[in-house]
């Protein structure tokens, strides 16, 4: 379960994130969209942290993010927007040392490492370095190290950048199995395609404020709009504007 | 070719400079104003020191001018040197791995106004820095042998195209490194190569022993003396037609001036042609080159790993883990490895220097001189060690780069992680410190007291130098870095060294009263009194105190730095 708590964040003045106030049930995909510069990395990156709040809190299945960061890093799984790795470690010793970090070690480890270089087709390259990776395999092995510590909240900026149509298909199932599996996804995109076919709730922000939130037929029936999460997210962040 | 696109593709290097300058406030002020006038400080320091040597050079008979000829020539060679290693470095990134260089070749610019373009971003990122240090020196000359106008005028008209010069002779290397090899491993090259050739000047200057040429007692005879002053020039050298341009023009002699001139003139301009040629027939095959796709490298299983996973196992997998990545990715980024050389020659040279000391021949009583200068030996050491940190420890946290996010979204604390760093760091510095210390003790044959003294001193000094090394980092971490190497010798790494420099004296000083005092009294036969040793274990309880304060403060610091980074 994630709870935001007049969760604020202020850039030299100027607000990114203003008084978000959220509560997204546990095995629920929700899809946090909105326009360029609405404060959704800012968000994310405080929800990983990565970054303070200003003011407010977050609150993840219950551990305060400010209070327990340790605690609470150690069940979340994030993937960010763009996958900036250890260049000069091969894709098993980055995992190797991912879990690590969640103190995760012994014989079941390796087993785990090679399930998951197998789940995203990176077994031919488990031991070339990361350098020599594309875009996509780079962007794959930021998702399977997510997963390393089988967290129960996964936290994702853009999931689908850099993914082949296969990829991408593979994070999708992931992401239905993870939330069946009782875990809470909430992931950031503007591909309103997958948030409408992936997410059971989305909230869209705009200039740092939460301005809709519901299922896709709460969102229409607030905008007044009958139709896909396209033609809801334009009116309503144009009305926004 | 038209000047407008040429204008145009230079324009947003030049506007980006203006916008730094421009909208820089605050602490990026504080900076830029403190790296001013640490430049200018150090440009005053260097032109009083040319002066002072040339005002004695002058004075010496019939050796003098030679001496000092001879110098010009040797500064120029020096100087065009470092313009051409500088041009190679810089045009590297400039005309093949820059992140805009692909949005450039994507316009309809033609690859001749592309290529100049970036030759002249490359000239002026290259020439500014050897420009700038290498005019006190001239200027020196210029004071020194009362030269007028027109010798400061020859200087502008003379260094312009030995910069020429040097920028085509680099791009050139350049793109023929780049037609064979692919520019990232190009790169790698290049710095090795360069290294290499550093050490092997440093070396050579230092096993040459340069100090004897101002002192002609050394030498049999003035032709021997005479034969040692042989700068290593040839008429072939552009360095040297310089060098003789403007020392026609210092001592008013219109003797070869022309020849030079057209020499310097001519050599430019064709060489300019020929890299243009060049552009046009490799440049954009190496371009498209270093798009391609980073050669397939497999990662090997060492015993080095091995041993470094068994030595932290004990620490917890998560430091354990951190501190296996970065020996992984130390000794597989060639940047940061071949480091390892210099490190090597600086204490091949620092030992060298201990060896060949003339103790015998002091005037003063060798058992004094030795012990005296084992305890400057501290010092010194404590300043290699600083050096060394400056290169290796200050940029640990920056090393993390790009990939600092998994780092922040781990459950290890920023604490935890300053403190992996700093045990990773401070076991191979303890070490290399104390050989240094009883090697160079060894070679001075000192008392066991002295050896005691500075050996433990510098163990403890060895944990504040490390700690302000990696506090310092976490300070002024720089995360988007494109070269660890250059992260030392930023704002962050000269406040580093500045600050583990004074640390080093503030603890010398504490404990060089009381330890002169403990051995004259002994040498002497003589009893410590009380007041002596009250004031005796105050000093070395303050060097204590120092040295706690040295350890906690910048680590307490740093870890409050980056609690508060927001990229």
């Amino acid at each position: 379960m994630i709870v935001f708590e007049n969760l604020t964040k202020t850039y030299s003045g100027r607000k990114a994130v203003d008084d978000l106030n959220l509560q997204i049930s546990q095995g629920a995909i929700f899809g946090f969209i909105g326009p360029n510069g609405a404060g959704k990395t800012t968000t994310i990156k405080m929800m990983a942290g990565v970054l303070k709040p200003t003011k407010g809190r977050i609150l993840i299945n219950g551990l305060d993010m400010a209070k327990e960061p340790s605690r609470a890093k150690m069940i979340i799984g994030f993937i960010p927007d763009r996958p900036f790795l250890y260049e000069k470690l091969s894709g098993k010793e980055f995992l190797k040392f991912k879990a690590g970090l969640y103190g995760i070690t012994g014989d079941a480890l390796h087993e785990r490492i090679d399930g998951l270089l197998r789940l995203f087709e990176l077994t031919e390259w488990a031991d070339e370095l990361i350098e020599a990776y594309s875009h996509g395999m780079k962007q794959r092995l930021v998702i399977a190290s997510a997963m390393i510590h089988e967290p129960k909240v996964i936290i994702v900026d853009e999931p689908m950048v850099g993914l082949d149509p296969k990829g991408a298909k593979l994070v999708k199932d992931i992401f239905r199995g993870w939330a069946r599996d009782g875990a809470t996804v909430f992931m950031s995109t503007h591909t309103l395609a997958l948030a409408q076919e992936v997410c059971g709730e989305v909230a869209i922000v705009n200039k740092g404020r939460i301005v809709a939130s519901g299922t896709s037929e709460e969102l229409g029936r607030q905008a007044g709009v009958r139709g896909n999460l396209e033609r809801i997210f334009l009116k309503i962040t144009s009305g926004e504007a | 070719m038209t000047v407008r696109m040429f204008a145009l593709l230079i324009s947003p290097g030049l506007m980006g400079f203006r916008n730094s300058f421009r909208r820089s406030r605050g602490t990026k002020r504080l900076k830029v104003f403190a790296l001013t006038i640490g430049g200018v400080l150090f440009w005053f320091t260097f032109f009083i020191f040319s002066y002072r040597i040339l005002i004695y050079f002058s004075s010496q008979e019939i050796i003098g001018d030679i001496l000092a000829r001879h110098l010009l020539s040797m500064v120029i060679l020096i100087f065009f040197s470092m313009l051409i290693f500088s041009h190679i470095i810089t045009s590297l990134s400039n005309l093949y791995l820059s992140q805009d260089l692909e949005l450039c070749h994507a316009s309809p610019a033609t690859l001749p106004e592309l290529f100049l373009s970036r030759a002249f971003y490359t000239l002026l990122d290259s020439s500014w820095m050897p420009l700038v240090f290498g005019l006190p020196v001239v200027m020196a000359y210029g004071l020194v042998y009362g030269a007028g106008l027109h010798y400061y005028l020859s200087l502008i008209y003379a260094s312009f195209p030995l910069i020429l010069i040097a920028a085509s002779l680099g791009i050139m290397m350049v793109m023929v490194l780049v037609r064979f090899f692919p520019a990232q491993r190009a790169r790698d090259i290049t710095m090795f190569l360069t290294l290499i050739l550093i050490i092997i000047l440093y070396l050579l200057f230092r096993f040459l022993r340069p100090e004897r040429l101002v002192n002609p007692d050394t030498f049999v005879s003035v032709a021997q003396y005479l034969g040692a002053l042989k700068a290593p020039d040839s008429p072939y050298l552009p360095s040297r037609w310089a060098a003789e341009l403007l020392w026609a023009k210092l001592i008013g002699s219109p003797m070869s001036q022309m020849f030079n001139d057209l020499l310097l003139w001519t050599t430019a301009a064709a060489l300019v042609v020929i890299d243009i040629w060049m552009a046009g027939l490799i440049y954009f095959s190496g371009f498209s080159k270093a798009q391609e796709a980073k050669r397939r490298s497999r990662a090997g299983r060492k015993i080095l790993e091995k041993m470094v996973a068994a030595i932290t196992r004990p620490l917890g997998s998560d430091t354990s883990s951190l501190i296996a990545k970065d020996v992984r990715v130390f000794f597989r980024d060639n940047s940061q490895w071949s480091q390892l050389l210099l490190l090597g020659a600086l204490v091949v040279v620092y030992l060298y220097n201990f060896s060949v000391l003339p103790l015998e021949r002091s005037p003063i009583k060798s058992i004094y001189l030795q012990n005296a200068l084992s305890f400057l030996n501290i010092g010194l050491a404590g300043f290699v060690i600083s050096a060394l940190s400056a290169r290796f420890i200050f940029p640990a946290v920056s090393l993390e780069g790009n990939a600092f996010w998994i780092i922040l979204s781990s459950p290890l604390t920023v604490k935890r992680f300053l403190w992996s760093k700093y045990v990773a760091y401070l076991m191979p510095m303890l070490i290399l410190a104390e050989l240094l210390i009883i090697f160079t003790n060894y070679l001075l044959k000192v008392t066991a007291f002295m050896m005691v003294v500075s050996s433990v001193t510098i163990f403890f000094l060895v944990f504040g130098i490390v700690s302000l090394g990696i506090g310092f980092g976490a300070i002024y971490p720089n995360f988007k870095h494109e070269n660890i190497a250059k992260v030392a010798t930023g704002f962050g790494g000269v406040m580093y060294m500045i600050t583990s420099s004074v640390f080093i004296a503030f603890v010398v000083v504490l404990e060089a009263g009381p330890v002169y005092t403990i051995l004259s009294t002994h040498f002497r036969g003589e009893a410590i009194t009380y007041l002596q040793w009250f004031w005796i274990v105050s000093s070395f309880f303050l060097a204590l105190v120092l040295i706690i304060i040295a350890v906690q403060r910048p680590l307490a610091a740093g870890l409050k730095a980056l609690d508060n980074y927001e990229g």
